[in-house]
């Protein structure tokens, strides 16, 4: 929202003692925050009133033409003009000769072989208003020479931008009186009152019903008739145009207004068309056709505002076309009304069409505040038209009055929370400054809140202490410790068992860690021509799959890597949702080439069993797996196991879905479910007695024959001996794996006999199981 | 004589330099110490001499012999400890490591010094029930917040978190007061995404119920964990802010890192940045999560861990973030 500097002044009195440019810093600590501060006026001088005295045609122009005109010197000045409106007799603003508009120097120059000397400007050329038709066009009493700004000194502005969002629990803060009574409590100056005018009720009350109080809370009518001048004073053209609003008569640009000023919006319907007024929803699929032209569909739960039977405007938001006010109006009804802020929102929402008026009811406007802004106007419009009549009485439906509120606020909650005790008459005087009434008692404030802050925003204790806190200044508080109990706190590990893993795996197998979305990307879903069926976005077509399967949804991210590196590591710990629920999974990718398969495949085992080796304790298993999804190699996933539970998964993406990814590639998948993992508990570890004596190794190399290790292990498993510490696989050439013994006793030093016996028994197990040694 | 001595040990030396094999050395060593050596001569010689000329040189010839000997012995304990095995020692491959994101380092700075304040680190649920995420937070059911537009939600009734403010209420039922969490955790907003905006993106949310807390105490909490994060002690201001679940609420700003509060893109030109909502806990929210507010009170905040990791690591496109784009990413060594 715009604020405009001049227009703070005339509220506050003393406004002088003001630094307009600085006050703006401390009013983003103490209210809301200030996105801009901008010098407005200043982008011309030299700028002066002139009169045209002569006008001629270009010789060499088919629109130019030469002007002499009155600058208040002794001789007129001749100026080269291409704007269509210059007559005789017209007062203009003159660029002379060593002013500046737009940082540019103006000369005398020939235009077309005549010399101009000088430039006459439209409005939009001083920066004053959009109008760029003709040159400015200025009232006939003007001062020939006077300089504009001195002329018009409203045109110097400071102009400050307010970030919306930031005011969206303070419906006060929507108009510049809220403003300057924010900044007149903030520096301790005296808030003017508004001139309003009382209106004679001594007419009849207008036909106005109310259908729903709850969704309209007031209205207020008058009808005015004998309005002859619907131009608006420059003054008021200019604070509309740096407000950012366009001016266009004076009764439209006085609702405009009032809504800056008061931040009540307001709408002026031409008085020849309006009958009677009702409030009332409209019915399902009827359109209406807004102001701006556009046909609008209407739905039952839209607040409309009726004129007789036929749709009037949609309450709150925009009129309509054919109670417009046009250059012939004479006769105005007008309209201050306050609707449910809910019911306005989703009117708005739902027709895409957000205007300034229902950005301001949206943020629950006082219904005090109609009555009043009512009054203003008809204070202003009088001053500009002394002949008006009213023509109905100031009609004022207003079924539950809002009244006051009042809060208890404790001194001792006012202490606990400013971490200090603050003296009551500073707290007084902040409640007060802000338009509080304040009782002090031994141990309370008795605080009455008015009615412009006890809409949405001040209901409890805890508001005003936001209040006595931000006027008091968050910088005058000092940063305090907090006081620590010395006790044990509760046991949360999970965000550090998930950090010790990543780092596990990135510092010892290279995995680099990745963040992807939480739906899969159907994108590549497509192009790997795989459907997923889960949880869905509401309102998305595309990436509105939550994912299922984790790495899976990685493979976008395996896509784009590929592009630049022949293999990689990576990993993630995220969510993924499965049954309806929200489960933590652990993802390893590996990529790398075809031909490396083997070793790739035996790497993941090994990573498995190491992290759980490392950081549990515990000795996990692998077993075979058939998974559902197609897009997994049937015949290599494992289960990860630990006895009956299973950890995770290790997965070999399919074949014809790898390479839709890359050529020659081989990609693996590990999986392992988090929420387990942080439930097991590291295995107890208990001291272990060791031999005194020496152990030896034995090696067997033993040729396969079309077994499988598995074969072999379970072969081995079989075989028992009060000899064996343990028994390993150390190398594999083609069919040949060799497994190496190691043999000892707690009691003694084997003997070449014990070991004899051993091999012999062995040997034996081994031509069982129709086993035999390799060379 | 002395010259003669003392060029012997420098031929011996310079000799050695160019051999490498424990053959030639010997080669050498009775070349300049064995019976035909020219010390040997030297020594012979002695008897001839004057007992004059013996007393002057007796003891200088044998003191070098021994010396000569040393250094050659020393040549062949120098042989017998080197490898024999001739490799290209100069070698130098390129190791690979792999990387932390950078959200994860820094929201393992972050909860490292809320531990040592005496947090709890908790963790949260990504689709999460509107209870948790809207009503239980103060937050009405036709507040703005709660539009479409602005939250995923989703067809099993549930919705995908906006903020980790639910975790509050999860912590305040699970552990009751007093209570000291923080919960880092992944949010979503259904944005557009460009190089500032991102639909997802990582928050940690901190709560602190106790007996008698003041904003003091919030304020303090704030400035440590900035300090610590951004290694260097950070400008901050705190400015009203509205939010449903708290009372008082602020925003709290720190003086914009990329132009030192100058005023740049970043900031807006504001010389500020937006990094912590916060403020005191809403009563409502706190009878939401079974606490008493007539007994205890406190304080909650969120802290932008996305924004944190692009403000420290000066990362100019949100949209790295979630890329996956290792050529990024491989660059975030654990520290």
């Amino acid at each position: 929202m715009l604020i405009s500097c001049n227009k703070l002044k005339s509220h506050i009195k003393n406004s002088e003692d003001i630094d307009w440019l600085k006050i703006w810093d401390i009013f983003t600590i103490r209210t809301a925050e200030v996105e801009g501060v901008k010098v407005v006026g200043n982008q011309f001088d030299g700028v002066v009133v002139a009169e045209i005295k002569e006008c001629q045609d270009h010789p060499d122009s088919d629109h130019m033409h030469i002007l002499k005109v009155d600058i208040g010197e002794e001789e007129l000045v001749q100026v080269v003009c291409g704007a269509p409106n210059v007559k005789v007799g017209l007062k203009t603003a003159l660029v002379k000769v060593g002013g500046h508009i737009d940082g540019m120097e103006i000369t005398a120059r020939p235009l077309r072989g005549v010399i101009s000397n000088g430039m006459c400007c439209s409005g939009r050329e001083l920066g004053i208003s959009d109008n760029h038709d003709g040159i400015l066009e200025l009232p006939t009493d003007a001062p020939n020479g006077m300089d504009l700004k001195k002329y018009y000194p409203f045109i110097n502005d400071i102009i400050a931008e307010i970030d919306n969002k930031s005011l969206t629990n303070r419906p006060d803060l929507w108009g510049h009186y809220g403003i300057a009574r924010e900044i007149a409590a903030i520096t301790k100056h005296e808030l003017l009152p508004l001139e309003i005018e009382e209106v004679k009720n001594d007419q009849e009350d207008l036909d106005i019903v109310i259908k729903d109080p709850n969704l309209c809370l007031r209205y207020c009518g008058l009808k005015i008739e004998n309005i002859t001048n619907n131009k608006s004073p420059m003054a008021m053209q200019v604070f509309l145009f740096y407000c950012g609003m366009r001016s266009i008569n004076l009764l439209v640009d006085l609702t405009n207004y009032l809504m800056l000023e008061l931040g009540q919006p307001m709408h002026a319907f031409d008085a020849r068309v309006v009958k009677s007024i009702e409030v009332g929803l409209a019915n399902d699929n009827d359109t209406y056709t807004t102001l701006d032209g556009e046909e609008r569909k209407l739905t039952h739960d839209m607040l409309m505002i009726k004129n007789g039977d036929k749709y009037f405007g949609i309450a709150g938001v925009m009129g309509g076309l054919d109670s417009e006010i046009l250059p012939d109006t004479t006769s105005v009804f007008l309209e201050s009304a306050t609707f449910n802020a809910g019911s306005i929102r989703k009117t708005a929402l739902a027709l895409g069409l957000r205007t300034e008026a229902s950005a301001r009811y949206e943020k629950f406007l006082d219904p005090n505040l109609t009555i009043i802004a009512l009054k203003r106007l008809v204070y202003l419009l009088h001053q500009e038209n002394p002949n008006l009549k009213f023509v109905s009485n100031l009609t004022d439906i207003y079924p539950t009055k809002v009244e006051e509120g009042h809060i208890s606020l404790k001194k001792k909650t006012v202490n606990i929370y400013m971490g200090k005790v603050i003296e009551d008459n500073i707290i007084k005087d902040i409640l007060e400054r802000l338009e509080f009434k304040v009782e002090v008692t031994k141990d309370t404030f008795e605080v009455t809140v008015p009615t412009f802050r006890h809409t949405k925003d001040i209901f409890i204790e805890q508001d005003l202490i936001e209040e006595i806190a931000r006027m008091y200044g968050f910088e005058n508080l000092e940063p305090k410790p907090l006081k620590l109990d010395l006790v044990a706190l509760e046991k949360e590990n999970i965000f550090n068992q998930e950090y010790e893993v990543k780092r596990l795996l990135a510092t010892k197998y290279n995995y680099h860690e990745v963040h992807s979305y939480i739906w899969y990307d159907t994108e590549i879903l497509k192009m790997l021509n795989v459907s997923k069926d889960n949880v869905k976005i509401l309102g998305r077509q595309e990436n509105n799959i939550l994912r299922d399967d984790l790495s899976f949804s990685l493979m976008n991210i395996v896509y784009n890597n590929l592009k630049n590196k022949p293999r990689f590591n990576i990993m993630e710990i995220g969510t993924i949702i499965k049954n309806n629920q929200n489960k933590r999974v652990l993802s390893l990718i590996m990529v790398d080439e075809e031909k490396n398969t083997e070793l790739l495949y035996n790497k993941a085992k090994e990573q498995v069993k190491y992290l759980f080796s490392a950081l549990k304790n515990i000795s996990v298993e692998f077993k075979d797996n058939v998974k559902e999804e197609s897009y997994y190699d049937k015949s290599l996933g494992k289960v990860i196991t630990l006895e009956n539970t299973t950890l995770g998964e290790i997965n070999v993406l399919a074949k014809n879905i790898t390479s839709k990814l890359a050529k020659k590639k081989i990609i693996i998948c590990i999986d392992i479910d988090m929420d387990k993992y942080e439930l097991l508990s590291k295995e107890n570890i208990l001291a272990k007695e060791v031999s005194k004596y020496p152990s030896v190794t034995l090696d067997y190399t033993i040729l396969m024959n079309n077994k499988k290790y598995v074969d072999l292990k379970n072969i081995l498993e079989e075989f028992k001996s009060n000899l064996v510490i343990k028994w390993e696989l150390v190398s594999i050439y083609e069919n040949k794996y060799t497994i190496r013994y190691t043999l000892g006793s707690m009691n003694k030093t084997l003997e070449q006999n014990d070991i004899s016996k051993f091999k012999e028994r062995f040997l034996n197990h081994l031509e069982t199981h129709n086993l035999s040694l390799g060379e | 004589m002395e010259k003669e001595l003392e060029k012997l040990k420098e031929e011996l030396k310079d000799k050695l330099k160019e051999t490498k094999k424990e053959a030639d050395i010997l080669n050498i060593k009775s070349e300049y110490v064995g019976k035909k050596s020219r010390i040997s001569e030297l020594l012979t010689s002695l008897k001839d001499m004057s007992v004059e000329d013996k007393r002057k040189y007796g003891s200088l010839i044998n003191n070098t012999k021994k010396e000569l000997e040393e250094i050659v012995n020393k040549a062949i304990e120098n042989i017998a400890n080197q490898s024999n095995v001739s490799f290209d020692d100069t070698l130098d491959y390129d190791i690979e490591v792999g990387s932390l994101h950078p959200i994860t380092i820094v929201a393992k700075e972050v909860t490292d010094i809320l531990k040592r304040m005496g947090f709890t680190v908790v963790q949260g649920f990504e689709m999460e029930s509107e209870y948790y995420n809207f009503e239980a937070l103060n937050v009405p059911k036709d507040h703005p917040a709660r539009d479409m537009q602005d939250t995923f939600y989703l067809d099993n009734g549930m919705l995908l978190r906006t903020q980790t403010s639910g975790d509050q209420i999860h912590s305040m039922e699970k552990f009751g007061a007093p209570l000291r969490v923080c919960s880092p955790g992944r949010t979503f907003r259904n944005e557009d995404v460009d190089a500032s905006h991102e639909n997802t993106f990582f928050q940690i949310e901190g709560m602190v119920i106790d007996k008698g807390i003041s904003i003091e105490s919030l304020i303090y909490v704030m400035k440590e964990i900035l300090r610590e994060v951004l290694h260097q002690d950070v400008e901050v201001r705190l400015r009203p802010g509205f939010f449903p679940f708290t009372e008082p609420s602020y925003e709290l700003d720190c003086s914009c890192l990329i132009c030192g509060g100058k005023g740049c893109p970043t900031c807006k030109h504001s010389g500020w940045i937006e990094i912590a909502p916060g403020g005191m806990v809403h009563p409502n929210v706190l009878r939401a999560g079974g606490i008493d507010p007539e007994v205890y009170n406190g304080f909650a905040f969120g802290l932008g861990l996305t924004r944190i990791a692009m403000m420290k690591y000066k990362i100019n496109d949100i949209r790295v973030l979630n890329s996956g784009d290792l050529r990024y990413l491989e660059n975030f060594k654990i520290n």
